[in-house]
């Protein structure tokens, strides 16, 4: 049994989730909105019924709740199933009326020993999370608190309890930052900014993770509020010849679009959005006539993926379906074909259309009827998957 | 020091200050949002695309007539004004403006503004 994180695409990447008794340290750098994370893997596991164990030390635990509300989760209705482990309110000379509460919080013994006495508490396979190891860093020193974090990682081992710490590189000492990023922790996941050519955003991926074969790996995110994160394609290009149904294919599946139609076609640009199983992806429809190739060439820098739509009842139009394929240098990137208009009479089938066309085994062709929403969200699932599987 | 991200937040928040402006974005030629500094609730991610497209469409169609590239297009409207200006090779500066705004100031700051971004990217 695992304990799964709740963040998409992760938990296929740890092959399932997080095996009892390991650690996961979710390494946030500088600027980015990390600490999503470990409130959407708390919220996730409550939801499913799990135990979990909250540390506070930088924060009182009602602001905790507060920001969890945020994104939409509403906790206190597992009330009875998240333990706090106070190490604020002594702080501040505060009372706290919490299950477990540090005397002194800026002496590590303190909060061991309420982390032992939690640990002992809670049913084997609970979540412990440190809400802050960089605050407890801050309070305790960096040696003092590696000392314990080696101490808990080996109690929550032999408890068969799951560790989680969410921690932000502020300029520690630079072995302080290199052991944890890979001596320490079971599992290292790492989240930071990205500049790459125009696109700035944030990525998460898996530095380490002793329990699976990993590849280092990463995936742009986004944080919804509410909602919380969904992996972030900020590109996905829908191509195909003139009156192939791009924009009904986009309208379909998109949660909102608008479009440039004149005439009853589209002449500039078709934009979609869509939010769907933990994916954010704004999608670009290209016009299909050949005048406006210009505008398709401009359009379709930076995508990360292409939906080639065609109208299954028209193989002569297939010609320029593959020209402009390479008009968006489509064939270098995830590309599938939607064979659309599948209710019309005489529409060939994927298979015929694969054998007619010699088009490549690894590029998929998927059977659709935009006007009724037939097929479309197996495409979108095949095209993200051949984007997010990195294969 | 300041990341790029947050230089070119500065332009965009800058330009947001000026008399008349109501919000500013900046997207690349292909039609990604860069950033936005806009009213909660619009969706950047659409004016970003658009944007791009009515500029690129611009360009290509005086080019097409050898008429050189345009400095900026602006679309006027009861409601206010759209202008999009190249800001590099990179890169396209959007604003948008209350209709009486007055564009004299505005065009000045909006085209040291896309040559600052021009810098940056």
């Amino acid at each position: 049994m695992m304990v799964e994180t709740g963040i998409p695409k992760l938990d296929e990447f740890l092959d399932g989730g997080i095996p009892k008794g390991k650690s996961l340290i979710y390494f946030n750098h500088l600027g980015v909105e990390g600490d999503v994370f470990g409130m959407q893997t708390l919220y996730h596991n409550l939801a499913k019924g799990g135990t979990c164990v909250y540390v506070t030390s930088s924060s009182n635990p009602e602001t905790m709740k507060d920001h969890l509300r945020e994104f939409g989760w509403n906790i206190k209705q597992f009330d009875d199933k998240l333990l706090i482990i106070d190490g604020f309110s002594s702080l501040i000379g505060g009372l706290s009326t919490e299950n477990y509460v540090v005397s002194n919080p800026e002496s590590i013994d303190s909060m061991t020993e309420m982390i032992d006495r939690a640990m002992k508490d809670v049913p084997k396979g609970s979540i412990i999370m440190v809400g802050s190891l960089s605050s407890i860093m801050d309070l305790c020193g960096e040696e003092n608190t590696l000392n314990a974090v080696k101490m808990w990682n080996r109690m929550a081992m032999i408890r068969e309890h799951v560790l989680i710490y969410n921690f932000t590189a502020w300029p520690y000492e630079e072995s302080t930052l290199k052991s944890m990023k890979n001596d320490i922790f079971n599992c290292v996941i790492s989240i930071g900014g990205i500049e790459e050519r125009v696109i700035f955003g944030q990525y998460f991926g898996v530095l380490k993770a002793d329990w699976s074969k990993v590849e280092m790996r990463s995936m742009l995110f986004r944080v919804l509020r509410p909602g919380g994160i969904r992996i972030y394609i900020p590109k996905i290009l829908v191509t195909g010849p003139f009156n192939a149904g791009k924009s009904s294919f986009i309208h379909s599946l998109s949660t909102r679009a608008v479009s440039v139609d004149r005439l009853g076609t589209t002449i500039a640009l078709d934009h979609g959005h869509i939010d769907y199983k933990g994916f954010s992806a704004d999608i670009f429809g290209t016009p299909g006539q050949e005048r406006f190739d210009p505008i398709i060439k401009m359009i379709s820098g930076e995508a990360m993926g292409i939906f080639l739509v065609v109208d299954s009842t028209l193989p002569k139009d297939f010609i320029r379906a593959k020209q402009m394929l390479e008009i968006t240098k489509g064939y270098g990137l995830p590309h599938i074909i939607v064979a659309n208009k599948q209710d019309l009479p005489g529409a060939l089938s994927a298979d015929e259309i694969r054998n007619h066309f010699n088009i490549p085994k690894d590029v998929p062709i998927v059977p659709t009827v935009a006007t009724s929403k037939k097929g479309i969200y197996e495409a979108f699932d095949i095209l993200v998957e051949k984007i997010t599987g990195g294969d | 020091m300041d990341s790029t991200i947050e230089l070119l937040e500065k332009v965009l928040t800058d330009l947001k200050k000026v008399g008349g402006v109501e919000a500013s974005a900046l997207a690349s030629r292909d039609g990604l949002l860069i950033k936005a500094i806009m009213p909660s609730g619009q969706h950047a991610e659409t004016f970003a695309a658009m944007s791009a497209t009515m500029l690129g469409a611009a360009e290509t169609a005086t080019t097409e007539l050898g008429k050189r590239i345009p400095e900026r297009v602006i679309v006027e409207s009861d409601h206010g004004k759209l202008i999009a200006t190249g800001a590099g090779p990179k890169a396209l500066l959007v604003l948008l403006t209350t209709p009486e705004a007055g564009l004299g100031l505005i065009l000045l700051e909006m085209d040291k503004a896309a040559q600052n971004v021009k810098e940056l990217l």
